[in-house]
C-alpha cells in the first residue's frame, strides 16, 4: 500500500516518520539483551512526556499516596458552628497521603510529584484521600532546572497537581511549585425554629442558616488552604478546585473543601510569556440531538 | 486454541504472501476466522485521523485482530486458596513471599465474638486467574496478528467485564494488526502491540520509542478488620471509650497503599528495564462490613524500548486561541 499524496501544501516535517519507524521496527528484530534495569513508570501523555523533556525534565516513577481516616460516631448529627472533627479528619488524612506520595517519590529520588489526580470519597465514618502522579527530576546536566537545588528538593520534594504542560509553563514564567495545598471545613447548618420553618413556608425567602453556613464553611476551608501554602514557603496558589454542597448523608451539613499547588517565585522577577495569538478558521461544528426527534419538549432541539 | 508458542508455522510472515490462497493462513483459528482473514479486504479499529497517521508511518493495516478468554474464578470449595489466612498465634506464615500483614487485638480476650486479630492477604489466586485471563485473550489476539504476517497491533483496547452474576469475567482484546513497510519481522515473530495510534503513536516513535507490548497486572488484597479496624471504620468504640477523635485506619490505609505497589511490581516484573507510558490505575473496592474489604487495583499501560538516543523538541512556543 502506498501513501496518497498530500492534500495540500503544509509545512514540511522536521523528521522523516517513516524512516524512524523503519529504524524502530529494525530494532524490534533482534532481541532485547537481558536488563537489569529498573524500568521507569509513568502516567503521563506522550505529549505531556515529551513537553517534560523539552523543559528538561523526566519521569521517574508513578507514585502513590493513601490514607483513610475515622470519623467519630455523633459528629454528624444536629449542632452548631464547625464540625471540627471532620474537618480535621479531612485534613489528616490529606496530609497523611501526601506525605506517603513524598515518601515514594523520594524513594526514586525524585525532586517532585507532577500531574497529581487526587480523589477524596466523605463516608459517613471514614473519609478516603488517593493521590497518583508521576515523580519528576531534572535530566542528567540539568539539574538548574530545579532552582531549589539538588539537596533541597530531594530532601522536601514538591507534590502538584498540575499537568506537565502547566508544570512546564509555570515554570518558564520564573514560578516552582512548591506543594499541594488543601482546606477542608464542614459546618452545621443551624436548625430554624418551628414559628420560623411555619412562617416561611408559604413564602419566597432566602434560607439564611443554609448561606452562612457555606459562607463560614469556605471562608474556613480557604483561610486553612491558605495556611498551608505558607507552610510549604508558597507564595500563592495556582489552579484552585473547590467542592462544597450539603454531605449526601447528612444535608444539614455543608462541605466545602479546596485544593490548588502553591507556588513560589524562584527567578528575579515573573518571566512574561507573552503567547503567540491564534485565529482557528475551523466551522463551529453543529451536534444534533437525537432526543428531539421525538419530542416537542422544551429546551429541546438543535444544539450548536 | 493454542498460545503463541503454539502454532506450528515455521515462517509465520509468510502468510501475508499467500493470504489468497486457502490453508495459507497458520494456526488453530476457527474456520470462520480463517475464511475472513483470508479475504483481501483489510479491516481496521482505527479511526479516519489514526488510519491517515498509521500511512504516513508507514504502517499498513492487515485487519481487525480479537482475542477473547471467558474465565470463571475458582476460587471457592474444597483446595480453593481462598479464605482467611493462618492465625497469627501459630507461628506461621501466610503465603510466603507475597504481601501479608497481621493485626492482634489490643484488648486480650474479650468474646469468641471479638475480633481478636486481623490480616491484609494478598489475594495471589485471585490474580492468578485474572492474569491468565487477560494474558489468554491477549495471546489469542497476537495469535491471530502473527498469523496474518502482522509486525504489530496498534490501537489495541481492552475490556474486563463480569458476564453475569455468576462469578465468570470476560476478557476481550481488540486491535488493528499493521505491518511496517519494508521493515523486519519482530524478533521471534511475537508481534509489538500498543494502545497507541494515530498521532500519540508517531509522536513516540519521533522521540525515540518504539512500543513492545501492552501490560497490565491485577493485584487484589483482601482486608480481614481485627476489632480496631473495625470500630475506626464504624465510627465507634464498641463500649471501649467514647472519647475518640480521628484517627488514621492503618490497616485499611495500609492495604490500599498494597494494592498499588504490588500492581506497579507486577507490572515492572513485565517490563525487563523497558519503560511503562501512558499508565492507568483502577481501583475497585468492595465493602464487605465494617473494615472487610476487597481492593482490587489494575495498572495498565504501554512498554516502550528506546530504539535511539532521545533528541528533545524544542519548547513548543505557547499560544492563545482567538475563538
Amino acid at each position: 500500500m502506498s501513501s496518497s499524496p498530500p492534500l495540500g501544501a503544509g509545512p514540511a516535517p522536521t523528521q522523516d516518520v517513516r524512516a524512524e519507524m523503519l529504524k524502530g521496527a529494525q530494532a524490534m528484530a533482534t532481541p532485547a539483551p537481558p536488563s537489569s534495569e529498573r524500568g521507569i513508570t509513568s502516567d503521563l501523555s506522550v505529549d505531556e512526556a515529551l513537553l517534560l523533556h523539552a523543559a528538561g525534565w523526566e519521569p521517574l516513577d508513578l507514585v502513590v499516596g493513601v490514607a483513610v481516616v475515622s470519623v467519630p460516631v455523633g459528629v454528624w448529627n444536629w449542632g452548631r458552628g464547625a464540625i471540627s472533627m471532620a474537618s480535621d479528619a479531612h485534613n489528616a488524612a490529606v496530609d497523611q497521603a501526601a506525605r506517603l506520595l513524598r515518601g515514594e517519590c523520594g524513594k526514586v529520588h525524585g525532586h517532585g510529584v507532577v500531574g497529581v489526580r487526587v480523589e477524596v470519597s466523605v463516608q459517613t465514618h471514614h473519609i478516603d484521600v488517593e493521590l497518583v502522579g508521576t515523580a519528576v527530576r531534572p535530566m542528567a546536566g540539568q539539574s538548574g532546572k530545579d532552582a531549589r537545588g539538588t539537596d533541597a528538593a530531594l530532601a522536601s520534594p514538591f507534590v502538584s497537581d498540575l499537568s506537565a504542560r502547566d508544570f512546564t509553563l509555570l515554570q518558564r514564567a520564573g514560578w516552582m511549585p512548591v506543594g499541594l495545598a488543601f482546606g477542608a471545613s464542614f459546618v452545621y447548618a443551624p436548625r430554624r425554629s418551628a414559628g420560623t420553618a411555619m412562617k416561611q413556608t408559604r413564602q419566597n425567602v432566602e434560607l439564611t442558616n443554609y448561606t452562612e453556613a457555606m459562607y463560614s464553611a469556605r471562608e474556613s476551608a480557604m483561610e486553612k488552604m491558605q495556611h498551608s501554602a505558607l507552610e510549604v514557603g508558597g507564595q500563592g496558589v495556582v489552579q484552585v478546585k473547590v467542592t462544597e454542597g450539603p454531605m449526601s448523608f447528612a444535608r444539614h451539613a455543608i462541605g466545602f473543601t479546596a485544593w490548588g499547588t502553591a507556588v513560589k517565585l524562584v527567578a528575579e522577577a515573573h518571566q512574561f510569556v507573552q503567547p503567540d495569538m491564534v485565529l482557528p478558521l475551523d466551522d463551529a461544528v453543529i451536534t444534533f440531538d437525537a432526543q428531539s426527534l421525538r419530542s416537542a419538549a422544551p429546551g429541546k432541539g438543535r444544539k450548536r | 486454541m493454542s498460545d503463541l508458542a503454539g502454532p506450528g508455522s515455521a515462517d509465520p510472515f509468510d502468510a501475508a504472501g499467500s493470504a489468497g490462497s486457502p490453508g495459507g493462513l497458520d494456526g488453530d483459528l476457527p474456520e470462520a476466522a480463517v475464511r475472513r482473514l483470508e479475504s483481501t479486504t483489510f479491516s481496521s479499529g482505527l479511526s479516519v485521523p489514526d488510519f491517515a497517521a498509521c500511512l504516513d508511518l508507514g504502517l499498513e493495516p492487515v485487519a481487525l485482530v480479537q482475542g477473547f478468554c471467558v474465565m470463571q474464578w475458582g476460587w471457592y470449595g474444597a483446595g480453593s486458596g481462598f479464605g482467611r489466612g493462618l492465625s497469627p498465634y501459630m507461628g506461621v506464615q501466610q503465603n510466603p513471599g507475597t504481601y501479608s500483614e497481621t493485626y492482634r487485638c489490643p484488648h486480650g480476650f474479650v468474646s469468641n465474638e471479638h475480633r481478636s486479630w486481623g490480616q491484609n492477604i494478598e489475594q495471589t489466586w485471585v490474580e492468578d486467574a485474572w492474569t491468565q485471563g487477560y494474558h489468554t485473550s491477549y495471546a489469542r489476539m497476537l495469535e491471530e496478528a502473527r498469523t496474518l504476517g502482522a509486525h504489530g497491533v496498534i490501537g489495541v483496547v481492552d475490556n474486563v467485564a463480569n458476564v453475569a452474576d455468576t462469578g465468570t469475567t470476560e476478557f476481550h482484546f481488540l486491535g488493528t494488526a499493521v505491518t511496517v513497510e519494508g521493515g523486519p519481522p519482530p524478533a521471534d515473530g511475537v508481534p509489538w502491540s500498543t494502545y497507541l495510534a494515530g498521532q500519540r503513536l508517531t509522536k513516540s516513535i519521533e522521540a525515540g520509542f518504539m512500543p513492545v507490548a501492552v501490560v497490565a497486572a491485577l493485584a487484589s488484597v483482601r482486608v480481614w478488620a481485627y476489632c480496631m479496624t473495625e470500630y475506626y471504620m464504624d465510627g465507634n468504640m464498641g463500649g471501649w471509650g467514647s472519647n475518640m477523635g480521628p484517627a488514621l485506619v492503618e490497616q485499611v490505609s495500609k492495604a490500599h497503599m498494597a494494592s498499588r505497589q504490588l500492581a506497579r511490581k507486577h507490572v515492572r516484573e513485565q517490563l525487563a528495564g523497558d519503560e511503562l507510558h501512558g499508565a492507568t490505575i483502577d481501583v475497585v473496592t468492595r465493602e464487605l462490613s465494617a473494615g472487610d474489604e476487597v481492593i482490587d487495583c489494575t495498572l495498565r499501560g504501554n512498554r516502550m524500548r528506546r530504539f535511539k538516543d532521545f533528541d528533545p523538541v524544542a519548547l513548543p512556543r505557547p499560544t492563545v486561541r482567538l475563538s
